[in-house]
């Protein structure tokens, strides 16, 4: 049906009483199926994990015990948990940042390229569609301290003594998770940030030239905030994937050297199911629901003023 | 009519849902292989044969091990080709993560084993999601540890002792000549080793159970050969991770994994240790009985040997008591009938004497059945008999095996594996740490108190 007909069949409809009904009740005919699984899938087992937050179920056991805020309680006592939050925190704003910076970066580029520009941008493009384990494999085999390519290629130029366990080190397997992921992400944000310079009017930019605007300043005062818009989803959607990082962590490191790479996500999969505290894991669940609403609340807000305001 | 045409509409709709929602149905049916009380086409075509119930059960057991994981899929093969009416669908998967994760996890999408290899025996028997084995079964075994009274598992193999499997070679280039007969003199070894240009240890750190090897190779020295019921005082806060003697044992293991093994230690996997092994990147290697297969496969020229690190006072400590684990029926599996009888026929298959004195084989394993089983052993199997059948040599277990009283909160050892990584991770103050482990150990207690 057309927006035309569409249009037409809602004005007769407000016309018509009889009509008005019979539309509503396809319109709940259509939004049936899809509100009765979403109920079923999502609504649901929400509810019921709000329910076994408060409870000290093992996840095995048929005996669920009602405990009350204990779980919550435990949440902000436990400094296993709070070095998780901190592991969020940084990765989250690290992963923010760079995946943005590298993915704008990346969009000029391939923009401004003149040749092979298809080539740069599926290639640019490719680690996107690798999944998280897959890449984590990958990094994993990469960055091993014995038969990793990184490190031999450190030994071979002579900088042996650089060698390092890059992710059985407490100081560098956060930043080589970090860095593997804004590898795997910056591409499909560099799609968005690209569609976003397509937009941008060339006469602008003709205009600040003939006006004696270099590079910088072009990019400084029209590229760049007339990618607001590209921007607010970028952002939104790496603050998202970034605060529910996990495939890589589990390839990688296991949260470890000991807990120095575990997150929220993390930590909920580990307590929940390895340490047989489904109760105190779906706790952890909510904190991190809460969290991220917050976060998205604030940052939507935020970048919304933004886009206006440019 | 458009009352019709309405109601039309609407059974096309729901007709479509209750479509999709029955093929979720049916494919979920399918992967949980209950049995399927139909005659086998074959014999009821024929007419003239007795009709045989085709029957599937689904089978789980930790596969880190590839030896132990070949054994158990060459049986399973085996068991298949000789009872043709019995499909066993083999769930087991290697994965990074810990057995008691991955067994969860399974438990979680509806995937628990009809037939699994139970090592947190007590968590999951008193969760009702294992039964008792069956007691026709019990006549097989020696002495079966038992849980509450019970028992639940048909023991695979005896607790093998750990100890270092070393290259002979390295040794000699070392210009080691005797085996260390007290701690100090391991160490002095280890520093020859690394003397003489070789990394003397390689450990799969990236794997935590095979952190539990050396932390318990120190726990059992210091703690459990001298006081078995330590775990229950602990629970009673009678005794603490910040005693002497707890301090002492994982001072001996951060001294000798910070000067002494591999640096690559926290991203080595367990099966990559053999190949460390037998291609000279080092000497040692701290594991059990099992790892012979996988060393001779990777190299069969390779010459290595086999030994108990003693303690301090000279006096050998080893993994070697039975503890309560092996294969479980589950509580499901057991309210089929049918699938009841396979798995017995099974687990029956399993012990009889040329299939399990095939599997024992493989990995080297010690019999737990009554009847006698033999098989060709090595030099370095004959050592870790010898240290079985010593009674000089204290026989103890790991952390996690004890049980009763001396059970510890079952999401406690991954953890203190954890914590004791980052200990060496982070050249942590071990006291500090141990008051750490003391915390998390009284949490838990509370935690599955509540």
């Amino acid at each position: 049906m057309s927006a035309n007909l569409v249009k037409a069949e809602q004005t007769l409809a407000v016309a018509n009483p009889k009509r008005k009904r019979k539309w509503q009740s396809y319109a709940l005919l259509f939004i049936l199926p899809s509100f009765l699984i979403y109920t079923l899938f999502v609504i649901v087992p929400t509810a019921g994990s709000i329910y076994l937050s408060f409870t000290s179920w093992d996840g095995i056991s048929e005996d669920i015990r009602y405990i009350g805020f204990a779980n919550f309680v435990e949440i902000l006592q436990s400094t296993r948990v709070h070095n998780a939050l901190k592991n969020t925190l940084v990765m989250t704003i690290s992963l923010v940042v760079l995946e943005n910076v590298a993915a704008i970066l990346l969009a000029v580029l391939v923009d401004k390229v003149r040749w092979f520009k298809n080539l740069f941008r599926s290639v640019f493009y490719f680690p996107t569609l690798l999944s998280g384990v897959v890449m984590g494999f990958v990094w994993a085999m990469i960055l091993n301290y014995n038969f990793g390519v990184f490190n031999q290629m450190l030994d071979a130029v002579g900088l042996g003594s650089w060698m390092v366990d890059w992710l059985g080190s407490p100081k560098y397997a956060m930043l080589a998770i970090i860095l593997s992921t804004v590898w795997k992400g910056a591409g499909y944000y560099m799609i968005i940030y690209l569609a976003g310079l397509q937009g941008i009017p060339a006469e602008l930019n003709e205009a600040a030239s003939i006006d004696g605007a270099g590079g910088w300043k072009q990019f400084r005062h029209i590229t760049f905030p007339l990618l607001a818009g590209s921007m607010t989803v970028c952002m939104v959607l790496s603050m998202i994937s970034a605060l529910k990082i996990f495939d890589q962590i589990a390839v990688m490191t296991d949260g470890g050297p000991g807990f120095e790479t575990e997150t929220l996500t993390y930590i909920i999969y580990k307590v929940g199911f390895g340490e047989l505290r489904q109760g105190f894991g779906t706790a952890l669940a909510m904190v991190l629901f809460l969290l991220i609403l917050l976060v998205t609340l604030i940052q939507v807000k935020f970048l919304r003023k933004r886009e206006v305001q440019m | 009519m458009r009352q019709k045409q309405t109601l039309i509409r609407l059974s096309a709709l729901l007709l479509a849902a209750t479509t999709v929602l029955a093929a979720c149905g049916n494919n979920n049916n399918s992967a949980n292989n209950t049995s399927e009380g139909t005659a086998a086409p074959d014999a009821a075509a024929a007419g003239n044969t007795p009709e045989v119930k085709k029957v599937s059960f689904t089978i789980g057991y930790a596969s880190g091990d590839p030896a132990t994981k070949q054994a158990i899929a060459d049986t399973v093969k085996a068991f298949m080709e000789a009872n043709p009416n019995i499909t066993v669908k083999d769930l087991s998967e290697t994965s990074s993560s810990a057995y008691l994760d991955w067994l969860k996890t399974k438990d979680a999408v509806g995937e628990f084993p009809d037939l699994v290899e139970m090592r947190d025996t007590q968590v999951f028997a008193d969760a009702g999601k294992i039964v008792e084995l069956p007691s026709d079964l019990l006549e097989l075994f020696k002495d079966p540890p038992q849980v509450d009274g019970k028992v639940w598992n048909a023991p695979m193999q005896v607790n093998v002792p750990q100890g270092i499997i070393y290259s002979k070679k390295a040794y000699a280039d070392a210009g080691i000549t005797e085996l260390p007969k007290t701690y100090d003199e391991f160490l002095q070894i280890q520093e020859k080793l690394k003397t003489s240009g070789i990394t003397p240890l390689v450990v799969g750190g990236k794997d935590i159970f095979h952190m539990g090897f050396w932390i318990n190779k120190f726990l059992i020295d210091d703690v459990y050969s001298k006081d078995p019921d330590w775990n229950s005082k602990r629970t009673a806060k009678t005794v603490s991770f910040t005693d002497p003697n707890v301090v002492q044992a994982m001072t001996d293991y951060k001294e000798l994994f910070t000067k002494y093994v591999d640096k690559g230690w926290l991203s080595t996997a367990d099966n990559q240790t053999a190949s460390f092994l037998v291609s000279g990147k080092a000497a040692q290697l701290y594991s059990g009985t099992w790892m012979f297969s996988q060393i001779k496969e990777a190299d069969p020229s390779f010459d290595f040997g086999f030994y108990a690190i003693p303690d301090r006072e000279g006096k050998v400590n080893v993994v070697g008591l039975a503890s309560p684990a092996g294969w479980s029926l589950s509580a499901e599996a057991a309210k089929d009938a049918d699938k009841t009888a396979a798995i017995e026929q099974f687990i029956r298959f399993f012990f009889q004497k040329d299939n399990y004195s095939k599997y024992l084989a493989s990995i080297n394993g010690i019999p737990s059945t009554k009847e006698e089983i033999t098989y060709e052993t090595s030099e370095q199997m004959q050592v870790a008999l010898d240290l079985i059948t010593d009674p000089n040599v204290t026989k103890s277990l790991a952390i996690n095996n004890w049980w009763g009283d001396n059970l510890i909160p079952p999401q406690f050892r991954n953890w203190y594996y954890k914590l004791m990584q980052e200990l060496v991770a982070k050249d942590g103050d071990v006291t500090d740490y141990m008051k750490q482990a003391d915390n998390e150990y009284d949490n838990q207690v509370k935690a599955n108190q509540m």
